[in-house]
């Protein structure tokens, strides 16, 4: 078998983070196409459900990314972000999802690099870490 | 009734395809539920590309169109609008970006093409679940605000005034004028400041449709593009200005004595100021900071000697509404501050002077009269300058400041202009950039000169002499790059260009306004090339360096573009607001006002009677706070819903199917065929629902 | 604690004492009604029920060891808007805390009610307590008494040898009183031949105990110690079932499988106190899938167990209401299918509140954890990257 490429979904941010992937594309950035972006107005829109949705439908990973702190487009909607981020992952690893596969990231709409550089240390990581717990399961 | 899906997948020329193989994304979007046609073309944001699409809705019937191309912050108004002018609703457009995200990222076309296909196949997914959506209306007032009267701000507001619309201009400061009133010569033409924008200043105090609110800050902005209302800071000025006739004895007389921000230090002011005899407006202010009685101290010796009797100690700040409909921020920038930089030696040595000290020595008007002279009141025999102090470092700021070159090289002809060809003038610089109209012209002019030029930065000014020669002077010690070696330049003074940075109180200002700043803290336009003008924030325009560092004619223009966009609002006097609002379904919420603590735009309301949270569409900006939180889904964001971003993950998430062959007709075909020609209708961005 | 007064148990009854307290409660002029678990003339039956009329009170009985539904969603029904008058709501602990999350979600009102908390030993489950029913014949007030006594000495505990026991919840519930409530009517260690003891939580349960007129008592620790012994029991005990449903649920496969009975009834969701939305969303057409979608799933792995999206529900049921959970153990009741939903809903939000420093249902001033933020938290969710 060949070796394991993850699939990792992004939800991303369209003032900031989408921004900043345009840019490391425009700039010819190389990074593992196995990140797919879905993009947001805000993180604060990023319902946990969609989430829970993707890491049960084959996502071996789910990246949010969002502004920094202070810069978000619409003022706090990071903030209420981070709170759902932190109860997903209380939730996700009482049951045993490895916490590697929900990250939450701070990536500015002029930080290419900076997005680049996150697409490929998650990529890594997250082969390390091997496939979702949940692939296997018949009935989700 | 099933929908029927146009997708339309690009080479953007050899950008995307072959790296993508952007025929087999469409071979396999055709195999996807709902799709009944998948093309792929050279460029899709063609001309002919466009009209491809057009003609599918036209003879195909199709209901939903996906473009995979660029990013949509790029094009997706493009091909909305070319669905608009096939009579499709824009919003029933998805586009995914498999140029960015896909064909330049990688050198593995099977992977970005497997990328791409699964892009493709959200976007498919994704648009089945689109609804119609129309904009809404809502009027623009009139009036445009403009926060900065330095030369951009002054520029924006003259150019509105004179359009006849009313401007709101706001200065923090007690006079208008900015950075600008500081210089003496200009570069390259070398005409003196004054003489170009004390007219423009003066303009500004007479033009009536400028109501000019000086010594005022922004405290606070609500509202939306067209109808944002502004709460406006008015600093006591204990001056009464209508009384006042600017006559000045209130300044003669003042006993407090404290430095000069406007003379950048070198100079001092009374507690009772105003920056220059020309200053718009001609009267003073008093600095309650410094002020004896406004400290508790008898004195009111201006009071006693105002002959009109325009001193007002009862003065209190005031807070004033705005009401308008457009916004120009034009706040200008500061300087890097050289001293904590300890190798220069500023602040340490007497004559170790900034570049807007020394524009200071130069000025008329200036503390020395506009003679250039070292502390000690000699003329000095030999200056250095530096260049690139605090920018193009990546220890501070990575950009580069833009005007130093050319200012630089104006200090070299006037210290020639002014005290003789005797005097050395020495250059410390990294590169010359002398890019604008009639620069390279001045930078030969004053190489001519007999002007030193030696390329590299500086390692330390020090007064430590190692020969005779260099006792009692300053000592550039610096690597000349082209000569490799290390020189030791004794001068008598040494002129730093320091960086043009953001406003220390960038980060609160963007926050007022709901603006972003760039890693570089400037504040953010909305594209760096297509829209360096306008910000994400609709209604909100940028003028001059508050946006990043600019010399004076860019300034002006850019200025100049800002209050073209605002009065592009004001003149139509209406403006189509997004309906990618949020929206909550009253059957479904159960009224825990929870979205109403999350809202950060005060946007949700509680219906008492009903029991339920409803949304002000107009205050909404759609940032979805209300509905990633609500757990009935009762709170959604239009075209963000729960069902189009699950079909989305779905389709991303999907193993794909194997490629469907039958239903693709290949764009080439389309090139040799003769294109049905549809009437253009006018470009709008959204239809505007009329009932 | 505030001011307690004892209280005289007549003729050896604590339940007919009590019956008399509600007696004095609905006399009092502000009161204007009192709701409290009643026993109906159906064999056995005990239901919340809104009583005005102090001849009603006879079969009154907060005592009982039935526990059919969790009455927060009743008493928040019941102030939810314009009240004549005080209710008095006689809840257990857990009804409390429920109902003080569901004010904190606007869902009821602390405004017109005077929460009065009995000092709960727990109560069986439906399941044990129909056992008990027939096994022993009816269950009639007097035989609160019987249960009050096996209960305090530790006669009853789990289900054992067929004899029936408190439900896992009330078990494994640390909370044996409300911090919010009013009022408390103490029953821990009391001599419960010879007094109870009310004690006031709040200045509203103050100003009725004065009302009452009844006899001041001295401070005595009995109570305190008794609540003290009950809340290390039951924790321990909560602790060793968290290291049980661990053990069966540690990965999403096994949380797969502890779930594979459930049918999607959402009966638990209906159950479940804190869980407030008109419907569920997963029962809206956010879920309503194509039937070709619903091909195309099963297409990829070759079989798709039907209904779908169960592991999705309950997830996502634990993000929305985790931090509210207040362990009743009503979704445990209410599953058709045997599934013990309460041991993962209590041990995902122990995490959760844990995370939040948050204790569901304790403060009604605190806010509910997602509905609030600050600049700078939880740096370990972005690696400290802030």
């Amino acid at each position: 078998m060949s070796e394991f490429e993850p699939t990792i979904i992004a939800f991303v941010c369209n003032w900031c983070t989408y921004t900043a992937a345009d840019l490391a594309g425009t700039a010819r950035m190389i990074q593992s196409p196995r990140v797919r972006l879905v993009r947001m107005m805000c993180t604060g829109m990023v319902d946990p459900k969609y989430v829970i949705k993707a890491l049960l439908s084959g996502a071996d990973a789910v990246l949010i990314s969002g502004c920094h702190p202070g810069d978000c487009h619409y003022i706090n909607g990071n903030y209420k972000a981070r709170r759902r981020v932190k109860l997903l992952s209380e939730i996700l690893t009482t049951f045993g999802f490895d916490p590697r596969r929900l990250k939450l990231t701070w990536v500015g709409a002029s930080e290419g690099n900076e997005f680049a550089e996150t697409v490929n240390h998650l990529v890594e990581e997250i082969k390390a870490l091997g496939p979702s717990e949940t692939t296997a399961i018949e009935a989700l | 009734m099933a929908n029927r899906i146009g997708v339309y997948v690009c080479h953007c020329g050899t950008n995307i395809h072959p790296r993508v193989d952007s025929p087999g994304v469409a071979r396999f979007a055709a195999g996807l539920h709902n799709v009944v046609v998948a093309r792929d073309y050279k460029f899709m944001c063609s001309d002919p590309g466009q009209q491809m699409i057009i003609r599918d809705i036209h003879e195909l019937g199709l209901n939903r169109v996906v473009v995979a191309s660029c990013s949509p912050r790029l094009h997706e108004r493009t091909f909305q609008n070319a669905c608009l002018r096939a009579g499709l609703n824009p919003f029933l457009f998805q586009m995914t970006c498999i140029r960015e995200h896909c064909s330049w990222i990688t050198t593995d076309s099977e992977e970005a093409t497997a990328k791409a296909k699964h892009l493709v196949a959200a976007a498919v997914h994704r648009v089945n679940e689109h609804t119609e959506l129309y904009s809404r209306v809502e009027k623009v007032h009139p009036d445009v605000l403009v926060v900065g009267a330095g030369i951009a701000g002054i520029q924006a507001a003259l150019d509105i005034a004179k359009s006849g619309h009313r401007v709101h201009l706001v200065e923090r400061a007690p006079s208008i004028g900015g950075h600008m009133a500081q210089f003496d010569k200009t570069f390259p033409t070398l005409d003196c400041a004054a003489c170009i924008s004390t007219p423009k200043m003066v303009a500004v105090a007479q033009e009536p449709n400028i109501n000019l609110m000086t010594y005022s800050e922004v405290a606070a902005v609500k509202g939306f593009v067209g109808n944002y209302q502004a709460t406006i800071r008015r600093k006591p000025r204990y001056v009464n200005m209508d009384a006042c006739t600017g006559c000045g004895l209130c300044m003669e007389k003042c006993p407090t004595k404290v430095p000069s921000e406007f003379e950048e230090g070198l100079g001092l002011r009374k507690a009772i100021y105003r920056n220059s005899p020309q200053s718009v407006p001609n009267k003073p202010v008093i600095d309650a900071e410094h002020c004896r009685y406004l400290n508790g101290k008898k004195c009111q010796v201006c009071a006693k000697n105002c002959p009109s009797e325009a001193i007002d100690f009862t003065q209190t700040e005031q807070m004033l509404g705005v009401d308008i409909g457009t916004i120009i921020l034009a706040t200008g920038f500061d300087t890097f501050d050289p001293a904590p930089l300890g190798q220069y030696g500023y602040g340490l040595f007497d004559n170790v002077l900034t570049g807007l000290q020394f524009e200071r020595l130069n000025n008329a008007v200036g503390p020395t009269g506009g003679k250039i002279q070292m502390k000690d009141g000699r003329p000095p025999e030999s200056v250095a300058i530096i260049h690139c102090v605090g920018s193009r470092d990546v220890n501070h700021y990575a950009y580069c400041s833009r005007v130093c070159c050319m200012y630089a090289l104006k200090y070299d002809h006037l210290l020639k202009d002014k005290l003789g060809h005797h005097v050395q003038a020495y250059n410390f610089y990294i590169d010359m950039r002398c890019f604008g109209k009639g620069y390279e012209e001045f930078y030969r002019r004053v190489q001519e000169e007999g002007v030193h030029f030696i390329r590299g930065r500086p390692a330390e000014v020090t007064d430590v002499a190692l020969s005779p020669e260099e006792k009692g002077k300053l000592v550039v010690v610096s690597e000349d790059t082209l000569l490799g070696r290390t020189v030791r330049v004794p001068v008598d003074m040494v002129v730093l260009c320091t960086a043009m940075t953001s406003r220390h109180d960038a980060a609160e200002v963007a926050r007022i306004f709901g603006i972003a700043q760039g890693a570089d803290r400037f504040f953010l336009e909305e594209h760096p090339k297509l829209g360096p003008v306008s910000t994400t924030t609709d209604g909100i325009f940028l003028a001059g360096t508050c946006q990043g560092p600019k010399d004076i004619p860019d300034a002006v223009s850019h200025a100049s573009g800002a209050a073209a966009q605002a009065l592009a609002l004001t003149t139509r006097g209406e403006v189509a607001i997004s309906p990618t609002v949020s929206n909550i379904n009253p059957d479904i919420c159960i009224g825990c006002k929870v979205c109403i603590d999350l809202c950060a735009y005060s946007a949700i309301e509680f219906d008492e009677r009903r029991r339920v949270s409803v949304v002000n569409e107009a205050m909404c900006k759609g940032c979805g706070s209300c509905a990633g939180h609500c757990p009935s889904g009762a709170a959604q964001i239009r075209h963000f819903t729960e069902r189009q971003i699950f079909n989305e993950l779905e389709g991303i998430l999907a193993p794909q199917p194997r490629p469907a062959a039958a239903k693709e007709r290949s764009g080439s075909e389309l090139e040799s065929a003769k294109l049905r020609v549809i009437p253009m209708a006018a470009a709008v961005d959204a239809p505007v629902q009329t009932s | 604690m505030g001011t307690t007064a004892s209280i005289r148990i007549d003729s050896g009854s604590p339940l007919k004492t009590i019956q008399g307290l509600f007696g004095k409660f609905l006399a009092d002029e502000e009161v204007a009604g009192i709701f409290v678990p009643r026993h109906l003339p159906a064999r056995g039956i005990v239901m919340p029920s809104l009583i005005t009329d102090a001849g009603q009170l006879e079969a009154a009985d907060p005592i009982a060891p039935s526990f059919p539904l969790n009455g927060a969603r009743q008493i928040a029904r019941l102030t939810r808007g314009e009240l004549d008058g005080t209710l008095v709501a006689v809840l257990r602990p857990c009804e409390i805390r429920a109902f003080v999350e569901l004010v904190k979600l606007n869902q009821g009102s602390l405004d017109n009610v005077l929460l009065v908390s009995v000092d709960c030993y727990g109560a069986f489950d439906n399941q044990n307590y129909r056992a008990y029913l027939e096994t022993g014949g009816d269950m009639r007030p007097e035989q609160s008494d019987d249960f009050l006594r096996k209960a305090a000495t530790g006669e009853i505990g789990e289900r054992t040898n067929g004899l029936p026991g408190f439900a896992r919840a009330c078990m494994a519930c640390e909370f044996p009183t409300a911090q919010a409530a009013d009022l408390h009517i103490g029953l821990f260690g009391m001599d419960l031949g010879e007094e109870l003891q009310l004690i006031s939580g709040t200045p509203r349960g103050e100003g009725i105990l004065n009302r009452l007129g009844v006899s001041e008592a001295a401070q005595s620790d009995r109570r305190e110690q008794e609540i003290k012994r009950l809340t290390q029991k039951r924790t321990a005990y909560r602790d060793a079932m968290f290291e049980q449903t661990k053990a069966r649920t540690d990965s999403p496969a096994k949380l797969a499988e502890y779930l594979a009975g459930c049918v999607n009834c959402y009966n638990c969701r209906v159950a479940c106190p804190v869980c407030y939305c008109k419907e569920c969303v997963f029962v809206t057409d956010v879920f309503d899938h194509k039937p070709w979608q619903f091909l195309g799933w099963a297409k990829q792995k070759g079989v798709l167990r039907m209904p779908t999206d169960t592991l999705f529900y309950h997830l996502t049921r634990m993000a929305h209401m985790s931090t509210a959970c207040v362990g009743c153990g009503q979704c445990s009741n209410a599953c058709p299918n045997d599934i013990p939903v309460m041991e993962i809903f209590r041990l995902a939000a122990n995490r959760t509140q844990t995370a939040f420093g948050y204790l569901a249902g304790a403060e009604p001033a605190e806010k509910p954890p997602l509905a609030v933020f600050k600049d700078r938290e939880f740096p370990e969710v972005t690696g400290g990257l802030d």
